[in-house]
């Protein structure tokens, strides 16, 4: 009987809270809106699945070896504890959990040795995130591989479309405004590296937003990365209105002129530029650029194939697995579902849409001094989202205009845009760091 | 503290927006004189490009046919 009492209460049916059923539930909706709904699913797949791991009751996937313990709550291990963050034995958990989360990296990593002298160990899916995302990796190797699947030939053809895709980082900063404007009015507890983070949102550039919030906010990084895939996802539905309301019928059906054929020998020196450029004005987002330039040099080059092929291939497919389940960790239920996570999702949408408006306007403002007119719906594309919203661009041209392919013009402001949403990451990275916040 | 939040978000706002234009800004001026450069001084990509194209008609044979009567003729002396 006692047997029986054992397997009772080791059971998921028994462990399961409230929380985390509902956060299998949002791990299976994500599931669904991946499977049925093709919402981004080579990400929201494994991100689902990962989030629905990290909410298995009592298996402690997503914690790590401290976190099991402190979870066991066992009286000798908190003596213990205790005694290592100098508090009296005999203190409550409370306090000891409080504590840990103030100690220092050294103090920290002492406690995961004594834990492990208990018994305690990491959670599988805690390794993959400290292995892929705590370390940089996995986003840094993914914009490799996005850097080696990308085209730069329409952006040389037409280097003016560079200032449509910094016009659409203003999503970023308007909402890193709304944050703190959020924290001012006491709705929400955001501090300025948490703003910086959720504003990356309106990069629309996944591993940026990754990258960014594993610097400055790692406990929200959940909620940030399930934030921006989802609305990377819904480009399709929030851009055409806004793109609609800020231009007119003449404006949209602007044909623009062919593009200029590119050498071999400028797409090869391209990376090597904007590489030269990061390196004299930016260093903060030189592993982000330089990432990004490598993976393009090596498609460019032509000398390298091999390397170019298992960068846009193999080593991003392997990539995209562990980032997404490394995510998913994140979406254990004490952290995910906070109020904050309701601010995020509905800052996000605001950042994806002054991003778009932004580029939009910035395409207006450049045909008042311009000859050669642009189409402003390619403005949208400044928003990275590669390629979806170069895509979109093209279809709401086509609806004005049928004869007006805008697919190869826009794909200039699309991945000035990604160039983009890495400066705006950079700068925001080193800006953040030395306000000390 | 308050008050200095929205300063914090206020000094992001100017210097990374000002990043960001300063840069690409900077960055198109580089491409354009790098574009300008390579098309005046090693323009050789297009040349080799347009130098086979005329060579293909001066051709008697087309070389779709030339590959139909060299199959032929393979076909022919196998069978005897």
């Amino acid at each position: 009987m006692d047997n029986l009492l054992g397997l009772w209460q080791e059971s998921g049916l028994y462990l399961m809270t409230p929380g985390q059923m509902v956060m299998i539930a949002v791990g299976l909706l994500l599931l669904f809106l991946a499977i049925n709904k093709n919402f981004e699913p080579l990400l929201l797949v494994p991100i689902g699945f990962g989030g629905i791991l990290a909410n298995i009751p009592g298996a402690e996937l997503a914690s790590s070896a401290v976190d099991a313990a402190l979870h066991g709550a066992h009286p000798d291990v908190l003596a213990a504890f205790a005694h290592t963050l100098g508090l009296e034995i005999g203190s409550s958990l409370e306090a000891v959990k409080d504590a840990y989360n103030h100690a220092s990296v050294s103090v920290q990593s002492q406690l995961s040795l004594q834990a492990a002298d208990f018994g305690y160990s990491n959670g599988m899916l805690y390794n993959f995130y400290s292995v892929a995302i705590a370390s940089g990796i996995a986003p840094l190797v993914i914009f490799m591989g996005v850097g080696a699947m990308t085209d730069f030939g329409p952006l040389l053809a037409n280097p003016k479309t560079l200032f449509l895709g910094a016009a659409a980082q203003f999503g970023i900063f308007a909402t890193i405004m709304g944050a703190v404007g959020m924290s001012y009015l006491g709705w929400m507890d955001f501090s300025i590296a948490d703003a910086a983070a959720i504003g990356i949102i309106g990069g629309a550039d996944g591993p940026t937003a990754i990258y960014v919030s594993s610097l400055l906010a790692p406990e929200l990084l959940g909620a940030i990365a399930v934030a921006a895939y989802s609305y990377m996802a819904l480009v399709p539905l929030i851009q055409p209105p806004i793109m609609r309301a800020l231009t007119t019928e003449e404006e949209r059906k602007i044909s623009m002129t062919q593009l200029r054929v590119v050498s071999k020998r400028e797409k090869i020196a391209f990376p090597i530029v904007v590489l030269i450029l990061v390196a004299m004005l930016l260093p903060s987002a030189a592993p982000l650029l330089g990432m990004f330039c490598f993976g393009n040099l090596m498609k460019e080059c032509g000398v390298v194939d091999r390397l170019s092929d298992t960068a846009q291939n193999a080593l991003i497919n392997i990539t995209t697995i562990f980032l997404g389940l490394s995510v998913g960790s994140k979406l254990a239920a004490d952290k995910f579902l906070d109020p904050k996570t309701l601010g995020i999702l509905a800052l996000g949408i605001v950042a994806f849409g002054i991003g778009t408006a932004m580029g939009v306007l910035m395409a207006k403002l450049m045909n008042k001094f311009s000859e050669h007119k642009l189409n402003p719906l390619i403005g949208s594309a400044g928003v990275s989202a590669v390629p979806m919203a170069a895509r979109v661009s093209n279809r709401v041209g086509l609806e004005a205009n049928p004869q007006n392919f805008l697919l190869m013009h826009a794909m200039g402001p699309n991945v000035a845009g990604v160039i983009g949403s890495a400066v705006a990451a950079g700068v925001m990275i080193s800006m953040v760091q030395s306000m000390g916040g | 503290m308050q008050e200095s939040i929205i300063q914090q978000g206020v000094d992001l706002l100017i210097f990374g927006m000002g990043t960001v234009f300063v840069f690409l800004t900077v960055l198109v001026i580089a491409t354009l004189g790098m574009s300008s450069f390579i098309r005046r001084f090693f323009p050789d990509a297009v040349a080799p490009v347009t130098e086979p194209a005329p060579t293909t008609p001066s051709n008697s044979v087309d070389p779709r046919h030339l590959a139909i009567i060299k199959a032929a003729i393979e076909k022919h002396r196998n069978k005897q």
